[in-house]
């Protein structure tokens, strides 16, 4: 009898004080790239999200509630991502995700996030995460940079402005990123007179690509555009020079560091396109602050992370952890003056409006800025 | 254009004639698959790269490292994963499981160190490309293909002219017979995993030089398996001769049909020959002596 009563007595402190807990904690999730071939992503868009979440934390939370992140790995797996999501809202009872930071996991869960009221804010460039075939939009996932068309225009308009005029096209085509990117660009490039040349596309399982480049360096291109992840580009890169390849490379934004210090070599004649200028002294203050605590160096997904924190934060303030609630303050962002630039959500596709990208080339293995260009 | 292309199909090639022959040497002598020994590949380029890394050093004392790190983890591996297997003549399929779990371990360790994320060797040479009459030749490959080929030489020589590459054939051709011969089993086959295991740290060396290191690195094993059907499994120079053509047909498909049918069409061919010739180019003949 005295071993029941302390069993009771046991469960009912403890959800007594579960309920107590719950009120002063507010619990988001954050779904990312933690481990797998996109980790450095991942884990960099969750150490700028922390940043966040500890600052607001540090100044007694959102409305007294503090905010805990729970921290799901997709292992860059569309299953594992699927079981993550599932197991944060049924199981851990996330008002809100701070979504993965590539299309192809984005893609598998956003028509899962249908059946759930939960937003999801991620970072996936491909207009198909918020958009469904009919023209309609997921209810539930939030694009938070600018998307593929945008990006792939940029780069586009960007190479002929600066003078070049036949392309060689590389890329992944497992891969929903690098192929949200290809049209846009070709697009762009032949309105204004260039012209590709040649396009040869590869498997997520290919090393190899000296003989897939081989045509574009005899066609003597002056540009292969080459939008894909980072140790793809690195390949690239090595392979191309190693043929004798001597002309530019222009990729999206993998080849941002950490692609400069992973190739090993200089970078001369590599065009990126960026979310932030770094150079910047706010940016430059923070990644100092950044390195000096947590040792690692922000790159462009940790702005992003910290910004998509900072309007979770702000969207929480006014709502509450309510997910329907919060879905609706989504959709009315507005100007919301982040470290990469004034985001402003589109109510019509979930995206963000107007933010503007920068592109960059290398000097050596130096990043430096070229050109603020608006995704309009 | 097309020189170019057989070119990159040599440099691919002499990568996987690394990768086969350390499979086939082991499948020679215990008749089964190491599948562990993609994940030794793995384990000893990680090895190399951590050590060099951190003491600034050279592509020499790299793959020192590696090849040592390959012959050790290869040894720790007979004894671990196949020892008791071999002592109790049980039946082939527990050393496939063994070999299976072995692998998964090794990848599991490099995960823990190296955080699933992808590594880059430093620049080891100043000189990245060679040029003659119009061909461009890659450094590295050049390296490589004159490593793969010193080391293959050694290997053909240890096993033809010396004591312990006999004991390895005699082995390999029946165990029973040669242990009551005087030659002792064990030690040879001690021997096999530590030839295998070296040449796994010289071909994880080459593979993180030309395609960047991560822990699933040792995946591209497949293309040593697919090697040595093609040759003969078992046979050293079948593996070769596999692995040769395996890299020219496959940068020859590449070319013609791109890179989304290329490995279909590699399977095919394997399939082709398991279904006309099982034993391979080499056929019984190399194969019986190794």
């Amino acid at each position: 009898m005295k071993r029941i009563v302390a069993i009771l007595f046991t469960t009912v402190t403890l959800f007594t004080a579960s309920l107590f807990g719950a009120g002063k904690e507010i619990v988001i999730g954050c779904l990312q790239d933690i481990s797998g071939p996109t980790s450095s992503l991942g884990k960099m868009v969750e150490a700028g999200a922390k940043w966040h979440i500890d600052e607001i934390n540090a100044k007694g939370g959102v409305n007294g509630a503090k905010i805990k992140m729970i921290t799901y790995d997709t292992k860059a797996d569309v299953n594992e991502a699927i079981n993550a999501l599932t197991r944060a809202i049924t199981s851990d009872k996330v008002c809100a995700i701070i979504g993965p930071p590539i299309a192809n996991i984005v893609l598998a869960i956003a028509p899962i996030s249908e059946q759930y009221n939960v937003p999801i804010l991620h970072l996936a460039v491909d207009i198909r995460s918020e958009i469904k075939d009919d023209g309609t939009t997921y209810k539930n996932t939030f694009g938070m940079q600018p998307n593929n068309l945008q990006m792939g225009a940029i780069m586009g308009q960007y190479a002929i402005k600066n003078g070049f005029k036949t392309f060689g096209v590389m890329y992944n085509q497992s891969n929903a990123y690098a192929v949200s990117l290809l049209e846009p660009f070709t697009k762009a490039v032949t309105a204004a007179g260039g012209t590709v040349v040649k396009e040869v596309a590869y498997t997520a399982n290919d090393k190899d690509y000296k003989t897939l480049l081989s045509p574009l360096v005899s066609a003597k291109v002056d540009a292969i555009y080459m939008p894909n992840y980072t140790q793809d580009l690195i390949l690239i890169t090595q392979q191309a020079r190693g043929l004798g390849y001597e002309g530019a490379l222009i990729a999206g934004l993998d080849a941002g560091p950490p692609f400069n210090t992973m190739l090993g070599e200089d970078c001369d004649k590599i065009y990126y396109i960026n979310n932030v200028d770094d150079t910047e002294p706010k940016l430059k203050d923070m990644i100092k602050a950044v390195k000096e605590k947590a040792g690692i160096d922000a790159t462009n997904k940790f702005f992003l992370g910290y910004d998509i924190a900072g309007i979770l934060n702000q969207v929480l303030a006014e709502t509450g952890p309510d997910p329907d609630k919060i879905h609706d303050a989504m959709l009315k962002v507005k100007d919301y003056d982040g470290l990469t630039g004034k985001i402003t959500i589109d109510p019509a596709n979930h995206m963000p409006t107007g933010l503007e990208m920068v592109m960059f080339t290398y000097k050596g293995t130096t990043p430096v800025m070229l050109e603020r260009y608006s995704a309009k | 254009m097309q020189l170019q292309i057989i070119l990159n199909g040599l440099a691919l090639g002499s990568v996987y004639a690394l990768i086969a022959t350390g499979f086939s040497l082991i499948f020679n002598i215990l008749k089964f698959s190491n599948f562990a020994h993609g994940a030794t590949m793995a384990f000893c380029a990680f090895a190399g790269y951590f050590v060099a890394a951190a003491n600034k050093m050279g592509l020499v004392p790299t793959i020192a490292v590696a090849v040592a790190t390959g012959g050790l983890v290869a040894l720790c591996g007979e004894f671990v994963a196949f020892r008791s297997i071999t002592v109790r003549n049980a039946s082939p399929i527990y050393y496939f499981v063994s070999s299976i779990t072995l692998g998964t371990l090794l990848e599991g360790l490099v995960t823990i160190k190296a955080g699933a994320n992808f590594y880059n060797y430093p620049l080891f040479f100043k000189k990245r490309i060679m040029k003659f009459h119009g061909l461009v030749i890659s450094t590295s490959d050049v390296i490589m293909f004159c490593c793969s080929a010193a080391a293959l030489l050694i290997l053909v020589w240890v096993i033809r002219k010396t004591r312990l590459g006999r004991g390895l054939r005699a082995v390999s051709f029946d165990r029973d017979t040669a242990g009551l011969m005087g030659i002792n089993v064990i030690r040879t086959i001690q021997f096999a995993f530590l030839l295998s295991g070296m040449l796994a740290g010289l071909a994880g060396v080459f593979l993180g030089i030309n395609y960047t290191l991560y822990p699933t690195l040792g995946s591209l094993v497949v293309k040593g398996f697919i090697a040595s059907v093609i040759g003969g499994l078992g046979s050293i120079a079948g593996a070769l001769i596999g692995a040769v053509l395996l890299g020219l047909a496959e940068t020859q498909l590449v070319n013609l049909v791109g890179s989304t049918l290329t490995p279909v069409l590699t399977f095919v061919i394997m399939l082709v020959f398991l279904l006309l010739r099982p034993r391979g180019i080499a056929g019984s003949n190399i194969q019986e002596k190794a």
